[in-house]
């Protein structure tokens, strides 16, 4: 895939070289300010003529990505202030790429098992920052499970619903415009962006409304883990046809010997069939032997889709260990992308995808090792728990010439309770380096009879059992949450959810 | 049953302890009054149960006649026409050569799925047993130690006893107990079976070696209890001490209300606790039953010098 990629923008180069006037700045347009040092006062509608007239974009371009970057940019306009460096450079980057990337279909092997037509065929709306002073009212934004936290509300940080007071000294927590140090403002610059995704990681680079920084300084343990609790506040009514859309980026850099604990929570606030588009990325830097400790939790209305990117480079003896539940929307995928940087890394993930619906949960996860003696621990387990439910898990791991005596092991377990419940699975372990140790594993069943008899031989009805049985499934992958409010908050979670859909024998 | 109620565990406790002075050659006609009389200190809530002595009065508990099964998937006959009557009190053994049918015979008992009954009937305690899920014969008193207990990661232990003894509780009618609880009310019964406490953390058997799995089956027995215990092979694999533990606990568990029927190769079991009667299976078939002795000419010369046929 990220061969098919730079090939893609190699071509783009050279063939956007249209007559500097059909050109403008800071449009989807902004695609190319680099190429055109024109003025930034340019209207709207002039750029828009230019996408839709311009035959070389016309063939390239996929006239509804186009569109929907349009909106996304539109919204964006009407924020008073020029956007930062940074921000601006991750929008002309995305700009450009979104040009010639087309709407994913199902042809397309990434896409191969996960139909992305909900989104396509809904009307997309930006929201724009709430302005509501009652948001503290909300019960579940006051709700703190753990003390250092940020309230993102579709896609905005609320400072007055986030508890920062505690961080130590040098850790900045907060959005671009916030940084004051320059130093700081420097290295942000420098890793914005550290990677390039899909579609929707593009997508959401036109329509971040900023990038939400977590700087680490060298040397610094954040003893606490920072809760980012994302909330949908807008939603559309079931069946609607429209999505509003939120963008939430995050970037967190943790420099040389560094350590914190990210929490991701992202929830729905209304009703559980709500409709909305989480459309977030969190790009991820470790410094030389600095550590972070990744939790993410998707619990989004069952309504809604939610497409996530997560893109982590890890430089040398550095370590990086996801653990990962998601429940909610009815799309929802994550794109997990490791990139090895550096010697001796150490990656560890963990996930565990539950559909109790009619829903898809999707991973596709890529774990890229470079360099010699790194380590990798993957288990991802799903749960389908309903006839329309649907589970796709993609693991590359890639183990390239020069990644010798590396020791990486990938592990699938999924578990059907419905007739027709489906999962696809797709493992694969790529290994040119030679001396190295790799070991994969993929098995997909039902309960085991003699472990259901065990429990019925002493007493347990068989409800009960299942129930057990299904828990402790999940419990592998919940029972790695580093903080155990975390865990218990999310076992109960689990528990809740599977209470109702316990098939019956 | 009255013995396992959580009041009663940490006397239940000391008396097991003191009880097993027994000489392992004993038997039963001569434990009996001991138990009988340790029973009557302990059982506060039922004197009258230490009123039944044993004899030919001894309600009937089990009865199966003519039994034959065939394994579920292949449809191959195992079981072949078993009869067997246990009454209350009595300790039942039943030994074979390998693959004769004892563990299918006692896991049909106990309503595995893996076997289908195509003939003969069995009545526990009066009622149609085969009619009884699994579980409502578990709630009922029977209790199978298994020959090779399964695994069960991501279920803890402790959380599965306790789940096993709330079910019962439930059954009877008495509040369930919280995890804090019911720790206290296990944590004696470890002693009694010689168990390590971290064991109650691990996972159902994952991981556990031959011995810990056995000293684990009877920790279940001990702390559910049981009317009907039935022991698959519960001394292979168990060392000396070991073995002796779990007579211990068996023992413990024996009064003149309730029955044991093991499965075993060995006399050295039998000297331990000491059966009643001592059956040979066949070919799916119980072709001879008599006393200790039988287990004895086994030991000396094979099954050869008793054969059914
Ligand atoms: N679930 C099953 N599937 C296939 N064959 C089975 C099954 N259960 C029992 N059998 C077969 O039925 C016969 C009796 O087995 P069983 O386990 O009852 O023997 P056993 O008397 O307990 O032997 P051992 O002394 O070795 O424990 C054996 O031939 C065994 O292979
Ligand atoms: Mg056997």
């Amino acid at each position: 895939m990220l061969t098919a990629h730079s090939v893609a923008i190699s071509i783009v180069s050279s063939i956007i070289h249209p007559p500097p006037t059909a050109l403008t700045s800071q449009s989807i347009s902004s695609c190319l300010p680099k190429l055109i040092p024109g003025s930034k006062t340019r209207r709207r509608t002039e750029k828009a003529r230019v996408f839709t007239q311009s035959p070389t974009l016309a063939v390239l371009s996929d006239p509804h990505v186009l569109l929907l970057a349009e909106t996304l940019e539109d919204s964006l306009q009407s924020s008073s202030s020029a956007p930062l460096p940074p921000l601006q450079k991750l929008r002309d980057i995305s700009a450009q790429s979104l040009l010639l990337t087309p709407w994913p279909s199902r042809k397309d092997e990434p896409f191969r098992f996960t139909d992305t037509s909900f989104i396509k065929n809904s009307h997309i709306e930006p929201i724009s920052p709430s302005k509501s002073r009652s948001l503290a009212s909300l019960p579940v934004l006051s709700d703190t499970l753990l003390p250092l936290n940020v309230t993102i509300l579709d896609g905005y940080v609320v400072d007055s619903l986030s508890q920062l007071s505690e961080l130590p000294d040098g850790v900045f927590v907060g959005g671009l415009s916030s940084i004051t140090s320059e130093a700081t403002m420097k290295r942000v610059s420098e890793c914005v962006p550290n990677f390039q995704g899909d579609l929707f990681w593009l997508l959401n680079g036109v329509g971040a409304p900023d990038i939400i920084v977590i700087y680490v300084p060298e040397g610094c343990r954040v003893e606490s883990p920072l809760h980012l609790k994302y909330f949908s506040l807008k939603g559309s009514e079931k069946d609607s046809k429209t999505l509003p859309i939120s963008n939430p980026r995050v970037l967190v850099l943790v420099e040389k010997g560094g350590e914190i604990g990210i929490v991701e929570e992202y929830t729905g606030v209304d009703g559980t069939d709500m409709c909305y588009w989480a459309n977030s990325v969190m790009e991820i830097v470790i410094g030389n032997g600095a550590k972070v400790s990744h939790s993410y939790i998707q619990t989004q209305s069952l309504g809604a889709a939610h497409i996530k990117w997560t893109s982590v480079r890890q430089e040398s003896t550095s370590i990086y260990e996801l653990t990962e539940v998601s429940t909610g929307g009815k799309l929802s995928r994550h794109n997990l992308h490791v990139q090895q940087v550096g010697p001796e890394t150490v990656t560890e993930l963990s996930t565990f995808h539950l559909s109790i619906g009619d829903q898809i949960q999707d991973l596709h996860s890529k774990l890229v090792l470079d360099h010699p003696r790194g380590v990798s621990r993957q288990l991802h387990k799903c749960i389908v728990a309903h006839s329309l439910g649907q589970a796709v898990f993609d693991g590359n791991v890639q183990v390239n010439r020069d990644a010798q005596q590396t020791d990486a092991g990938q592990l699938t377990r999924s578990l059907l309770l419905k007739p027709r419940a489906t999962v696809n699975v797709k493992p694969n372990l790529q290994i040119i380096a030679d001396d190295v140790k790799c070991s994969h594993g993929a098995a997909i069943s039902d309960l085991e009879d003699d472990q259901l008899f065990y429990f019925q031989a002493r007493g347990i009805d068989i409800e009960a059992a299942r129930k057990a049985l299904i828990i402790s499934f999940a419990a592998e992958v919940i029972g790695r949450f580093p903080n155990t409010s975390v865990q218990k908050k999310v076992e109960g979670l689990i528990r809740k959810l599977l209470d109702p859909t316990i098939p019956s024998g | 049953m009255a013995l396992f109620t959580p009041n009663l565990s940490f006397n239940t406790f000391t008396y097991n302890s003191s009880l097993f002075t027994l000489p392992a050659t004993r038997r039963r006609f001569i434990r009996c009054p001991r138990s009988l009389k340790l029973r009557a200190s302990l059982a506060v809530d039922s004197p009258s149960t230490s009123a039944t002595g044993r004899g030919g009065a001894a309600e009937l508990l089990l009865e199966v006649k003519d039994l034959s099964a065939v394994i579920t998937e292949s449809k191959q006959p195992v079981l072949k026409g078993v009869n067997l009557t246990v009454r209350e009190g009595e300790v039942h053994a039943v030994m074979g050569k390998n693959g004769s049918g004892k563990s299918t015979f006692v896991k049909v008992l106990v309503g595995h799925p893996d076997y289908e009954i195509t003939g003969g009937s069995i009545t526990y305690k009066g009622q149609d047993l085969l009619e009884m899920e699994p579980e409502e014969r578990a709630v009922a008193g029977m209790f199978m130690s298994f020959q090779s207990p399964v695994e069960i990661p991501g279920v803890s232990n402790i959380d599965f006893l306790n789940m096993a003894y709330n079910a019962r509780r439930r059954k009877l009618g008495q509040p369930e107990l919280g995890p804090i609880e019911f720790y206290g009310y296990i944590a004696p019964k470890l002693e009694l079976v010689n168990m390590k406490v971290d064991l109650l953390n691990r996972n159902v058997n994952e991981g556990f070696s031959g011995g810990e799995k056995k000293r684990n089956e009877i920790l279940q027995l001990v702390v559910l209890g049981a009317d009907l215990a039935i022991l698959d092979e519960i001394d292979s694999g168990l060392d000396v001490d070991a073995l002796r533990d779990v007579a211990k606990a068996v023992n413990g568990l024996l009064t003149p209300k309730n029955s044991v029927l093991m499965i075993t190769h060995y006399l050295r079991l039998l000297e331990f606790i000491a059966p009643t009667y001592i059956h040979i299976m066949e070919n799916g078939r119980i072709v001879k039953t008599g006393d200790i002795s039988i287990a004895k000419v086994l030991e000396k010369e094979g099954y050869k010098a008793i054969s059914g046929t």
